[in-house]
């Protein structure tokens, strides 16, 4: 075990209230590479407007796994080209379910975040809001881009929008980061500063401090269950009414028992 | 290492006060007199206060998740309860017990504001200038040239206001060499009205802008002008 991961969706009180589902959905996988671990991580928010956004929050979420899985599988080099090439055809899938059912597209509207951590480089992408954060090598957390809400604060763009790849950040950092966390935008204005646009640390801290300190997969599962727990308490709740999903991972580095 | 005791089921994951609250904190240090002479009506009429301070403060859902309370007794002196946010302060019933180490008492108070500081900044946390207030019935039975020294260059350096409250019997010519401000009597017991201009204080404290400076509410009605 290289990676502890913990990663919840949970539905927000609006939607509890309005008798609809929980339109966040995640995926995500750890693969064995050449002998090691690749976490491949997928998040999408689906649009409250959009009438299937959570079929296609899901299937988003599935196929970016599969296609990227595949890809490492077979050994093949991944460029910015590549996974540009991945993205249009998660869009152009999308466009077909669309079709297939007769229905708008802009009734599949969701975000991406996505994220690959192999261990010596990392691969972000992003389309909307939500956030992906880093550990910055300082005990110290960063956000990868600032969740890119356009003009509006309840408005963002999606993976189905006709300019989609302009909204597309992609980048490609040569070097291994130990801590990650991915998140929607049900969860930004706890987690983000928007005065000072910086990561509220001791969230990132609290969290991780006992992620960190798991020993065994038995205590990673009780992190999970904690984790749903919290993304459904009070103090979530009191703070956000939109559904939030919170994905965590940090890399057992080798001086650990 | 966790505790081999502490099961991994009982880890507090998630309710780090820092990280679900990342509000400005405006910490206000409580010190009380509970020497002997307190007992009585005294020490009721000051448990009923700080009762009313609380509920008072409960009243503003931004004071709520702002003010941060300690509280210190003397003597011997005490620390009742470390720096919580109104909804977590829990006051206990106070008796009556010693002496009056009031210089102590002060020492402690200073410190305990520099130590909460030291923590905000290590989480990242803003927070307004502390309030510490003193109240006595008594005059100080230690030294307290030092904690005078450390109340006016905190207070120049604006570290701290310190603010002292009399109560009938408190020695006022003391109190005047303590404290940089001038000291206030209590009209006769009515720490529920102080307690309650104490709490309206707090409250207008923490809606402002960090470092803006505040007129003070005037202390009408438990205050002997």
């Amino acid at each position: 075990m290289t990676w502890k991961v913990i990663a919840s969706s949970v539905i927000g009180t609006t939607h509890i209230e309005s008798n609809t589902s929980c339109e966040d959905a995640f995926n995500y996988t750890i693969i064995n590479n050449n002998g090691n671990e690749v976490v491949i991580a997928c998040i999408c928010d689906g649009a409250g407007s959009a009438a299937y956004a959570k079929e296609a929050a899901q299937l988003v979420t599935t196929l970016t796994i599969d296609t990227i899985t595949a890809f490492i599988a077979k050994g093949t080099l991944i460029s910015k080209a590549l996974l540009i090439d991945v993205i249009e055809s998660i869009h152009d899938e999308l466009r077909l379910l669309s079709l297939k059912q007769d229905k708008p597209f802009e009734d599949f509207a969701c975000t991406f975040l996505c994220a690959v951590l192999f261990n010596n480089q990392s691969i972000f992408m992003q389309i909307g809001d939500g956030v992906i954060i880093q550990e910055d090598h300082n005990n110290g957390y960063a956000a990868i881009w600032w969740p890119d809400n356009g003009e509006y604060i309840n408005s963002t763009f999606f993976i189905t929008d006709d300019d989609y790849l302009s909204h597309l950040k992609i980048t490609i950092i040569h070097h291994p980061i130990n801590e990650m966390a991915i998140l929607t935008d049900g969860l930004q204005s706890l987690v983000l500063n928007s005065e000072t646009s910086s990561v509220h640390q001791p969230f990132c801290w609290n969290l991780f401090k006992w992620l960190r300190m798991a020993t065994s997969t038995d205590e990673v599962t009780i992190l999970q269950g904690k984790l749903e727990e919290y993304l459904n308490s009070d103090t979530i709740n009191t703070r956000t009414n939109d559904d939030k999903t919170l994905f965590l991972a940090t890399r057992i580095s080798s001086t650990d028992d | 290492m966790m505790d081999d005791y502490l099961s991994f089921e009982q880890i507090p994951f998630g309710s780090d006060s820092f990280a679900n609250n990342p509000e400005p904190r405006c910490p206000c240090v409580l010190l009380l007199d509970t020497s002997g002479s307190m007992a009585g009506k005294p020490l009721d009429e000051l448990n009923a206060g700080i009762q009313v301070f609380k509920k008072e403060l409960m009243r503003d859902s931004l004071a709520c998740k702002r003010v941060e309370i300690a509280m210190v007794t003397f003597g011997p002196v005490t620390v009742q309860s470390h720096f919580e946010t109104v909804p977590n302060f829990h006051p206990k019933e106070l008796n009556t017990t010693g002496d009056t180490p009031m210089g102590e008492a002060i020492l402690m108070g200073i410190d305990l504001v520099a130590q909460r500081k030291k923590v905000y900044k290590e989480n990242g946390i803003a927070y307004y200038k502390p309030w510490i207030i003193l109240i006595t019935d008594g005059s100080p039975t230690d030294e307290y040239a030092e904690a005078a020294e450390k109340i006016i260059v905190g207070e120049n350096a604006k570290a701290f206001a310190f603010f002292a409250i009399g109560v009938e019997g408190a020695d006022f010519n003391i109190l005047n060499k303590i404290a940089a401000r001038k000291p206030l009597k209590l009209k006769g017991l009515l720490f529920r009205e102080f307690f309650i201009w104490l709490s309206a204080s707090m409250k207008m404290v923490s809606v402002k802008e960090i470092g803006s400076t505040i007129n003070l509410i005037p202390p009408i009605g438990w205050a002997e002008l």
